[in-house]
């Protein structure tokens, strides 16, 4: 299961991050490390990109750099 | 004592409004990431020994972006004696991790715990002490904004530099400690003892910049797989995971935060980002901004320091902005309006009559407001007008009696550049002549309902001294002589005079030569007046935006955005820069600073100012309504074709070499809302306003003073003299737009005249229709028809008129803006490098070709002549086409692998 899968309002523990290069180091810069709590809080009105909260912070995201992201719903 | 302080922190978290603080400076600040984006110096206040230096904002030293190189090699050159390290209280895990790396380079830390305030608000408590006792660093808590703690964290600051002593770095797991440790001995020897540790960090992130200064080590693949196999993630993971896990390891001994209800800004956003209501809401905001900067406000700005300060003057008259019909102006014009149209058709109809060989001189030395010098000085020395003198009323009588004898008709028309309407009049004197005025201006009021020209022109028959009844009034109303001239405007209300009355009273008090006279009020004060009137707009667009910015919204836009400007190769933060263009290009190219990626910023800047701005309008306005009658569809497809052109250029520009590889992920921090101060409002306004007055002042003064000197002088019968507007064509500038004029021949209007605006408007782009109207003028007829004439003329049949007029207009509006917008291009691409004139290039090279397609494709189809112009319009169809369609190339993959959707 992936970020993207997860539902607006819903929660998820950081599993993996599939990513490479500049993008995974920007991304876990971020806070969005193994581990990490994430709520899906909002979606852009054109579905894409997805408004997150992780570390006491709002963070975007574009939903194809969320897939892969791999999570845990909790 | 001397030393250096490198302010470090996050993006947004307040390091620019700390820099001020210690400082007394006073930069830019706005609530979006990415504020400071080269690293700015000042002293401290209070110690000039002491210097601050305000890197840009990062959230880690890896660096992807140009603001994190710049920080990262200051601080690696270990330039500074003491790093200040802002950290948001109220984002603190985050803002922690920058700090775990930055205890790493050897220089001592101190922390500045900014936004105590916004914390305590929202109710959790961050213990400073226990953050102290974790890190093993100096904590002060501050506000930056309100400028608590700052004392406090300068005496932090010195007792830190005193004591020298380097931070201890954080320590990661045990595991990943003793893995480090060995790879230390193994370190290039060019690597100094105390920061060996942050190198074995980077050789472990494979940092490139690092191999590269030291050289790669024996077994570094070893040592990294030996890491990557002990963890089960990539190395540059298992670091970025360490020092996150270091952090959350005492991060709730440090903070209390109770369970996440839903924030001020969460309730904002619910609305503001609402998935139905979020475009709308954007859409509205936008409109609402250009409105009152472009349309409103700005407009009635802009006409007052266009008319009143670089004009003739203005009424100090607060009714004139509530109710204008009501205001001290519009009395004025109501007496001043009949006055000029008045002395225009009797100086036209003396200049008829003086042609049909009857004397004038005495009618005009009396009765003219300004007369001709001929004239004054066949009156003799000491003569002052009097027009109630018996002598100039007996010289107006029996001047009457001979042109109505005469039966002389003055046929002239009045150009409304505003407006871009014309009125032909018809002046006449005596009842036989009056008739055939009203026979001629019905034919002509007939004829131009014929041409489809009703919106522009009118024609009227009007008295050159007589009575008419006034059609909307009913009143009888004086025409020609008998208008009254108005009082002085001081008479009816507060005026004062425009900045050019006093240029022009102090040149004239000083006796100053003639030609250095024309050269400040014709040259100067006009085109550099012309521009300045421009500030009002832009200062009241600036403060909207900065409202916008400091607020926190235009972090949202480019959520709202991103989805439709990824297709075009181009970021969701686009769309701003393309919104401010349509008010001006100027603040448009600036606005595209909000834009990270470099590549896009450049390509950004290399087209917003395809968008038609303000001063385009004129341009369309006159094609829409004198060649095209008035059609709706002019206008509204001139911004079509901007944004058509932004999209396009973007799309085949995206695939070229120099914007390969290059696209940024879009990973974007959204802040919490804030209301702006209104001193940050103002400061960012006067700044960005402040640097387009000082390009006034420079490039625009330098260039209207050429452009005045050329359209001026010119050599007629052999001579270099003052040539003027009656023998335009003799000028510099009428030979020296003669010589390239050829360039415009595919395009439909190759004669001197076309091709000198095209110069002009680069001063600024309404020059170019001022320019048409003194270049066409003075051929007796009305100079749109003298424009559309010598059309005809270049674009070979009188069928092509309106395809070679919409070729001008498109190049007009696409082409290389006006010096003013690039000077904008230059300073954001950084001076006159390779990026400059690329997107010059590329502008004049777009214009050229659409221009191009448009006259040579309306040929085909309305003359069927195939030449080699409709080849080549042909080959540059297939050219864009194929720039729009072919793949991306493939670096670009490679480059950037998840693009790949």
């Amino acid at each position: 299961m992936t970020l993207n899968d997860i539902e607006i309002g819903g929660s998820c523990i950081v599993t993996k991050l599939n990513d490479s290069g500049e993008i995974r180091r920007r991304i876990m810069d971020m806070g969005i490390t193994k581990g990490a709590r994430i709520s899906v809080r909002k979606v852009a009105p054109l579905g894409d990109p997805i408004d997150l909260t992780v570390r006491g912070y709002h963070l975007s995201l574009r939903r194809s750099d969320a897939a892969n992201i791999e999570v845990t719903p909790v | 004592m001397p030393f250096t302080i490198a302010l470090v922190g996050n993006p947004n978290s307040g390091k620019t409004t700390l820099f001020n603080q210690l400082t007394g400076n006073h930069q830019y600040v706005g609530n979006w990431p990415g504020v400071t984006v080269e690293r700015k110096t000042g002293a401290l206040r209070g110690d000039a020994e002491v210097e601050v230096v305000d890197l840009p904002g990062i959230y880690s030293l890896t660096p992807y972006s140009n603001e994190e190189v710049v920080a990262r090699d200051y601080l690696e050159h270990r330039e500074a004696d003491v790093i200040l390290n802002i950290v948001d209280a109220s984002n603190l895990e985050r803002n922690l991790y920058l700090t775990t790396q930055l205890m790493e380079f050897g220089t001592p830390v101190v922390i500045a715990l900014n936004q105590m305030d916004i914390v305590r608000k929202r109710g959790y408590e961050i213990d400073s002490a226990a953050l102290s006792r974790a890190l093993g660093l100096p904590v002060v808590e501050i506000s930056a904004l309100l400028g608590d703690g700052i004392d406090e964290l300068i005496d932090a600051v010195r007792s830190a530099v005193a004591a020298g002593a380097a931070p201890v770095p954080c320590r990661f797991s045990s595991e990943l400690e003793d893995l480090i440790a060995h790879f230390e001995a193994d370190l290039p020897a060019s690597v100094e003892p105390d920061v060996k540790r942050f190198h074995c960090i980077k050789y472990l992130e494979r940092d490139p910049r690092i191999i590269e200064e030291h050289g790669t080590i024996h077994d570094l693949d070893d040592h990294i797989r030996a890491v990557e196999a002990r963890f089960g993630d990539k190395a540059d993971a298992v670091v970025a995971n360490a020092r996150y896990d270091y952090i959350t390891g005492f991060i709730d001994r440090v903070q209390k935060r109770t369970a996440p209800e839903l924030s001020a800004t969460e309730r904002v956003d619910r609305v503001l980002l609402n998935r139905v209501l979020a475009l709308p809401i954007f859409v509205l905001i936008i409109i609402g901004i250009y409105w009152v900067a472009i349309s409103s406000v700005g407009s009635y700005a802009t006409d007052w320091a266009n008319d009143g300060v670089f004009g003739d003057g203005w009424f100090a008259d607060p009714i004139a902005l509530v109710n204008p019909d009501a205001s001290v102006q519009a009395a004025y014009d109501a007496d001043a309006e009949p006055y000029d149209e008045a002395q225009a058709a009797i100086a036209e109809y003396l200049a008829a009559a003086q042609a049909a060989g009857i004397d004038t001189t005495a009618v005009e030395a009396n009765y003219l407001a300004e007369p001709g010098e001929e004239a004054l000085a066949a009156m003799g020395e000491g003569f002052e007008p009097d027009p109630d003198s018996d002598a100039a009323k007996q010289a107006l009588a029996a001047f009457e009696k001979q042109a109505a004898a005469a039966g002389i008709v003055a046929e002239f028309p009045a150009i409304d550049e505003e407006e871009a309407t014309e009125t032909d009049y018809f002046v006449y004197y005596g009842a036989a002549a009056r008739a055939d005025a009203e026979a001629r201006a019905e034919a002509r009021n007939a004829e131009i309902e014929r041409d489809g020209r009703a919106d522009a022109a009118e024609a009227v028959a009007y008295s050159f001294d007589g009575t008419a009844v006034d059609d909307e009034t009913g009143e009888e109303a004086p025409q020609g002589i008998g208008v009254p001239a108005p009082q002085d405007p001081s008479a009816y209300g507060l005026w004062i005079p425009g900045i050019p009355v006093f240029i022009s009273a102090a040149l004239e008090a000083v006796d100053c030569v003639p030609w250095l006279y024309d050269l400040v009020m014709d040259g100067i004060v006009a085109g550099v007046g012309a521009v300045l009137g421009f500030v009002p707009q832009i200062m009241i667009l600036f403060f909207l935006l900065a409202i916008l910015e400091g607020c926190g919204y235009m972090a949202r836009v480019t959520f709202i955005l991103d989805r439709i400007f990824r297709r075009f190769g181009l970021s969701g933060k686009t769309f701003v820069p393309m919104i401010v263009g349509t008010g001006c290009g100027v603040p448009g190219v600036m606005a595209s600073r909000t834009i990270e990626s470099e590549s896009s910023r450049h390509l950004t800047v290399m087209t917003t100012t395809f968008m038609p701005c303000s001063a385009k309008l004129p341009i369309i306005a006159l094609i829409s309504t004198a060649v095209f009658g008035g059609t709706w569809w002019v206008a509204p497809l001139a911004y079509f074709m901007g944004i058509a052109s932004i999209v396009i250029s973007g799309i085949i520009l995206k695939k070229t070499k120099p914007f390969l590889g290059e696209t940024t992920p879009y990973i974007m921090e959204l802040p919490e809302y804030r209301v702006p101060r209104l001193v940050d409002l103002l400061r960012s306004m006067w700044e960005r306003a402040w640097s387009f007055i000082k390009k006034a002042g420079t490039i625009i003064l330098l260039a209207t003073i050429v452009v005045w000197f050329l359209a001026g002088y010119g050599v007629y019968e052999g001579q270099f003299m003052w040539v003027g507007d009656e023998l335009a064509d003799y000028s510099l500038l009428a030979y020296f737009g003669g010589t390239f004029a050829w360039i415009f021949t595919p395009l439909g209007f190759a004669n001197w005249q076309a091709a000198s605006t095209v110069v002009t408007g680069l001063i600024a782009k309404e020059n170019v229709i001022g320019t048409m109207a003194v270049v066409f003028s003075g051929q007796g007829v009305a100079w749109p028809t003298a424009f559309m004439a010598s059309l005809a003329e270049t674009a070979g049949s009188a069928a092509l008129v309106q395809v070679a007029a919409f070729s001008f207009m498109t190049f007009q509006l696409l082409c290389a803006p006006c010096f003013a917008a690039m000077g904008a291009i230059k300073r954001e691409m950084g001076g006159f490098n390779k990026w400059f004139w690329a997107a010059i290039g590329w502008e004049c090279a777009w214009a050229y070709g659409i221009a191009l397609i448009i006259f040579q494709v309306g040929k085909l189809a309305i003359t069927g002549s195939f030449g080699l112009g409709t080849a080549v319009a042909i080959a540059l169809i297939a050219a864009i086409l194929f720039g729009l369609f072919r793949p991306m190339p493939q670096g670009q993959m490679e480059a950037a692998p998840v693009e790949g959707e």
